[in-house]
């Protein structure tokens, strides 16, 4: 029986090519798209599950709470593991790890010259406990005992020495410092929150000799003991603090706390706490998953409205079968074995296409895809689980349809199939609504990002060029500074802490001896020279002067040292812009008075306001150099200060980075949904052109006989598409309001997440619907002028 | 075998019921081979699929042996449907996609019987109508007469107790439509009962019963001499 049906499948599909090849390229691509999105939503989901006993490694974040405002942070003080080593019973082990980069880069040197290396951290002697990462050469026990110890990632040892093997032994020198490779692990795994090239003992870093609960800038992760009871352990975390912290919080008036975070809900967990990798806001995968489901419905409808759409022509087949003894069972089984014939043919060219899009598509994801996973036994199974629900969905319609005919009726002339019409109209207004309604979210989307790059921040990131130094070379910074500028390559140079489009230091802020009213700013260091490199407008008060700097330099705690606030900042302190120069603020702990009042800057990604910011006078906290330059070909320009650079720095690497590309850096998750969303809107208005064309070629055909009437009548072309496509575009005209309805929906719901919204207008509206339906035009188009095309006289003589 | 008693067919219209058949009353034996006459819209077809229980819409009451047709559950009718009627068509209806020998198994495959049973079932017919060269050949690519071969092949593949046959000669020519109302005649000799309709009359001459069908009635209802 079933070789019967497979046979008769196939010549079935065999026989009737535009139908069946609409289908497969429909289902197929929507199987494409489903799988790699699955495989990246597996992916991310897959995150910091390697480790064994994952489930037991906490990473630990801090809270602060000042002037009655929380702030938490992914980083804790460097004491808090070996406390929880020595006083906590539940906790089996934990590991410290001091991302170096997120300060700066290092200088690398195995004889041959510095090489600028970013991607470094300490970690202490327990990481490989905690997480247990492959070793290739070395004693895992011992890896990291002593200070001055390195561990390479098998790339980086191959980079440096040629082979894992060969690195174990040799040494390297780091800010010259020489370091003993005691070990090579292998690569992190792209699905682990932690990725670097070089591990270096923290023994070697000063707080791994002597720990302390200040600063807060160490990732702290402890493995519980398999019986050890979360809560009670949370419990006991407060008393920790109070016995260590309790005195600093008192005299600074602060509170805080620590919070144990499960390693598996880094990388989706809460997007604002620093981590060693960016993570990826899990509200992405589920748009993506809906997506990659919206898809699949999508390439499953075009086969029920193909299919259903075809029924009439299959309806003798159907009355002969039942003539012949055939049950409703013994029918449903042969058409629902055509479109699982269907679907497991789409799967398999799928997984072709997917080996070849693959690369394309980690580009545009970010993320590389694993392709071993759909060939591992659970991904043979969801494979095949798959291709049955999707061919059984698919099948399920049209054979209810099918077998359910009527034989009698069913031998005589051509049946209209009543229930099908309004079922295959539903399910294109579906398919369009979709298409629409992803069109509208992409431009949307895209309207968003383009505002956020064009949007006046409040200074001047175009010709902007950020060059970062090492703190080694503070001493000469002045004279680099000056020689620069005399190559007249440069119009203006500022020392700065940070490029001005992600300032991140916190401090805390209050009016002068008024410490109730404290609450949280952020700082920017810089020199006298930043408010003209980047173009900020003083509002009240003046620029600092070099006579600041002095002061500044001079740490005399009884001093004051002058700060310019933002007006964010002047309006959370409560004055105005006129009565705020002079006033005295504690700031940072030390005294200041208010320099002069800077107008607004977007200092942070735009998902946020414009927060209070302190820009004070303090060269030994820069590290970078902003440079603005003359009009003209930044090349050249740059050229004439990589000279003078290695004049001045021969050992330390020319590495720039332009401002503005950086700041279209910061959006990158954001550009990753505009790019995958355009894709795949892209992707279902072709399968639903698809099903659109392969519909209105059974109505074409069905009505070949009308039309060659109307065109023996005096029909023109016009008239004929206007017959063919009247009904259509009312269903899309359907489909169109109800995209709109969801676009507005979902605009409210994607600027909710930036304080500052582009005005959308009707435009992306707008530009979906014509696009769409001009597309939809041509199709039908396309179909009737080819029917229109026909020679009368052939198509009635059949007849 | 059959009885039919006081069977009305007929079309609802807006302002009066149009009969096709109207109170028809008809015993068919077993072993007799009837044929229906009677000009186009006499109510041949609808007669024929009323008792293939191709059509159920009709009023009266119809008996196969002892039983009613209307009281039977649907599974015993479809059954009733699989095990004892096999059709014959005027335009042969093959399946198109399916060839000579598919054609003929499908049928067999319906009925679940094994696959050494069809093959041994099938070969015979092939043989029989001296089909055996054309087995894999679609229907497209046979004649008129052979098609209706096949249409013959696949019917009483199932070994049916009654045969019904809608004009399966309407569209051939003399020569073959004698051949095809030979075999019939074998058919009927080798116990099979028929009922076909036709328009010619010399088809008749090969039944035993001649049944003229007028405006839905039965008018004449002979035996056909030998």
């Amino acid at each position: 029986m079933w070789k019967n049906y497979l046979k008769v499948s196939f010549r079935n599909l065999k026989k009737r090519k535009l139908y069946s090849g609409i289908n497969l390229l429909g289902l197929t691509i929507a199987l494409v798209s489903f799988f790699v999105i699955s495989l990246y939503i597996h992916h991310e989901w897959s995150y910091d599950r390697m480790y064994s006993n994952a489930d037991r490694i906490y990473k630990f974040n801090q809270e602060f709470v000042s002037g009655g405002e929380k702030q938490l942070v992914g980083t804790t003080p460097s004491s808090l593991v070996p406390t929880l080593i020595e006083e906590f019973p539940e906790v089996e082990t934990g590991t410290l790890v001091f991302d170096l980069s997120i300060f700066s880069s290092v200088m690398v040197n195995a004889g041959e010259g510095n090489q600028e290396e970013s991607r470094f951290a300490f970690v202490d002697e327990n990481f490989y406990q905690v997480f247990d990462f492959k070793i290739i050469a070395g004693q895992r026990a011992s890896l990291l005992n002593n200070p001055n110890q390195l561990v390479l990632t098998e790339s980086t040892a191959k980079r440096y020495f040629g082979s894992a093997q060969n690195a174990e032994g040799k040494s390297l020198k780091i800010n010259d410092q020489e370091y003993l490779v005691t070990g090579v692990m292998e690569n992190f795994p792209s699905n682990s929150h932690l990725d670097f090239d070089f591990l270096a003992s923290f023994k070697t870093h000063r707080h791994g000799k002597n720990p302390e609960w200040s600063p807060s800038n160490y990732y702290s992760y402890v493995k519980l003991r398999a019986d050890a009871d979360l809560e009670q352990f949370k419990a006991k975390l407060p008393k920790m603090v109070e016995k260590y912290l309790g005195e600093a919080q008192k005299e600074n008036g602060f509170e805080t706390a620590f919070y144990a975070q499960p390693v598996t809900k880094i990388h989706l967990g809460d997007q604002s706490l620093s981590s060693v990798k960016p993570g990826t806001d899990i509200r992405y995968l589920y748009i993506f998953g809906l997506v990659a489901l919206l898809l699949i419905a999508i390439g499953i409808i075009n086969y029920v409205n193909l299919a259903t759409a075809e029924a009439t022509e299959r309806n003798k087949e159907v009355g002969l079968r039942k003539v012949m003894g055939a049950d409703r069972l013994q029918l449903f089984g042969q058409f629902v074995s055509e479109s699982l014939i269907l679907t497991a043919g789409a799967a398999v060219l799928s997984l072709l296409i997917i080996y070849l899009v693959a690369p394309q598509f980690a580009k545009l994801g970010g993320v590389p895809l694993d392709l071993t996973l759909l060939f591992s036994v659970p991904g043979i199974l969801a494979l095949a689980g798959l291709v049955l629900t999707v061919g059984f969905l698919s099948g399920l319609y049209p054979s209810v349809i099918l077998s359910g005919l009527e034989p009698i009726k069913a031998l005589g002339n051509k049946v209209k199939i009543g229930g099908g019409a309004w079922v295959r109209k539903s399910l294109v207004v579906f398919q369009f609504f979709v298409s629409i309604g992803l069109l509208i979210s992409t431009f949307v989307v895209k309207t968003q990002l383009d505002y956020m790059q064009e949007v006046n921040l409040g200074y001047q990131k175009e010709q902007v060029v950020a060059l970062p130094y090492h703190y080694n070379m503070r001493k000469s910074i002045e004279t680099l500074k000056q020689e620069m500028l005399r190559t007249g390559a440069v119009e203006s140079i500022a020392l700065a802490s940070d490029m001005p489009i992600f300032i991140k230091a916190g401090y805390r802020i209050f009016p002068g001896g008024d410490n109730q009213n404290e609450f949280m700013i952020t700082g920017y260091s810089v020199d006298k020279d930043l408010v003209k490199t980047i173009g900020l407008e003083i509002l009240e008060g003046e620029n600092f002067l070099d006579t600041d700097l002095s002061r500044t330099m001079a740490y005399d705690s009884s001093m004051e040292y002058p700060v310019i606030l933002n007006e964010s900042a002047l309006q959370q302190l409560g004055w105005n812009a006129g009565e705020a120069i002079g006033r005295k603020v504690n700031f940072g702990g030390g005294m200041a008075h208010v320099k002069g009042v800077v107008k607004n800057f977007y200092f942070n990604s735009l998902h946020h306001g414009v927060g209070p910011l302190a820009i004070f006078i303090d060269p030994e906290q820069a590290n970078v150099l902003l440079l603005r330059l003359p009009a003209g070909n930044p090349a050249v320009h740059l050229a004439r200060l990589e000279q003078t650079w290695k004049e001045m720095a021969p050992d330390r690497p020319f590495n720039y980075k332009f401002v503005d590309q950086e700041y279209a850096q910061l959006y990158r998750s954001e550009e990753r949904v505009g790019a995958v969303f355009g894709l795949f809107s892209g992707i279902a208005i072709f399968i639903a052109c698809m099903g659109l064309f392969g519909l209105v070629s059974y109505v074409a055909l069905r009505r070949t006989r009308e039309i060659s009437i109307r065109k023996v009548l005096g029909a023109t072309q016009h008239d004929v598409l206007s017959v063919l496509s009247a009904d259509f575009f009312r269903l899309l005209g359907l489909a169109a309001g109800l995209a709109i309805g969801f676009g507005l929906w979902f605009t409210d719901a994607w600027l909710a997440a930036f304080a500052n919204k582009a005005s959308i207008g009707i435009w992306p509206y707008l530009y979906a619907v014509l696009i769409v339906l001009l597309l939809a035009l041509i199709t039908i188009g396309y179909r009737s002028w080819k029917v229109y095309t026909l020679n009368p006289s052939k198509t009635l003589k059949s007849e | 075998m059959i009885q039919l008693k006081e069977i009305d067919k007929y079309i609802e219209s807006r302002f009066q019921r149009v009969f096709i058949l109207k109170g028809i009353n008809l015993t068919i034996n077993e072993g007799e081979f009837i044929t229906l006459m009677g000009p186009s819209g006499a109510g041949k077809s609808t007669l024929l699929n009323i008792l293939g229980l191709l059509d159920e819409d009709y009023a009266g009451e119809y008996f196969f042996g002892d039983k009613s047709i209307r009281k039977m559950k649907d599974k015993e009718r479809s059954s009733l449907h699989k095990s004892e009627f096999g059709y014959i068509f005027q335009a042969y209806h093959l399946i198109d996609e399916l060839t000579v020998y598919e054609n003929i198994e499908t049928p067999l495959l319906y009925r679940s019987v094994s696959s050494t049973e069809r093959k041994s079932i099938i070969a015979n017919l092939l043989d029989r109508f001296n089909m055996v060269a054309k087995k894999d050949l679609f229907p497209a690519q046979l004649s008129g007469g052979q098609q209706q071969l096949v249409g013959i092949a696949r019917a009483i593949a199932g070994r049916p107790r009654v045969l019904l046959a809608d004009e399966p000669t309407g569209n051939l020519h003399s020569g073959q439509a004698r051949e095809i109302m030979e075999i019939f005649q074998e058919l009927h000799a080798e116990g099979t009962t028929i009922i076909q309709a036709t328009h010619a009359r010399e088809n008749a001459d090969f039944g035993t019963r001649l049944i003229n069908l007028v405006d839905g009635r039965i008018e004449t209802d002979e035996a056909i001499a030998k």
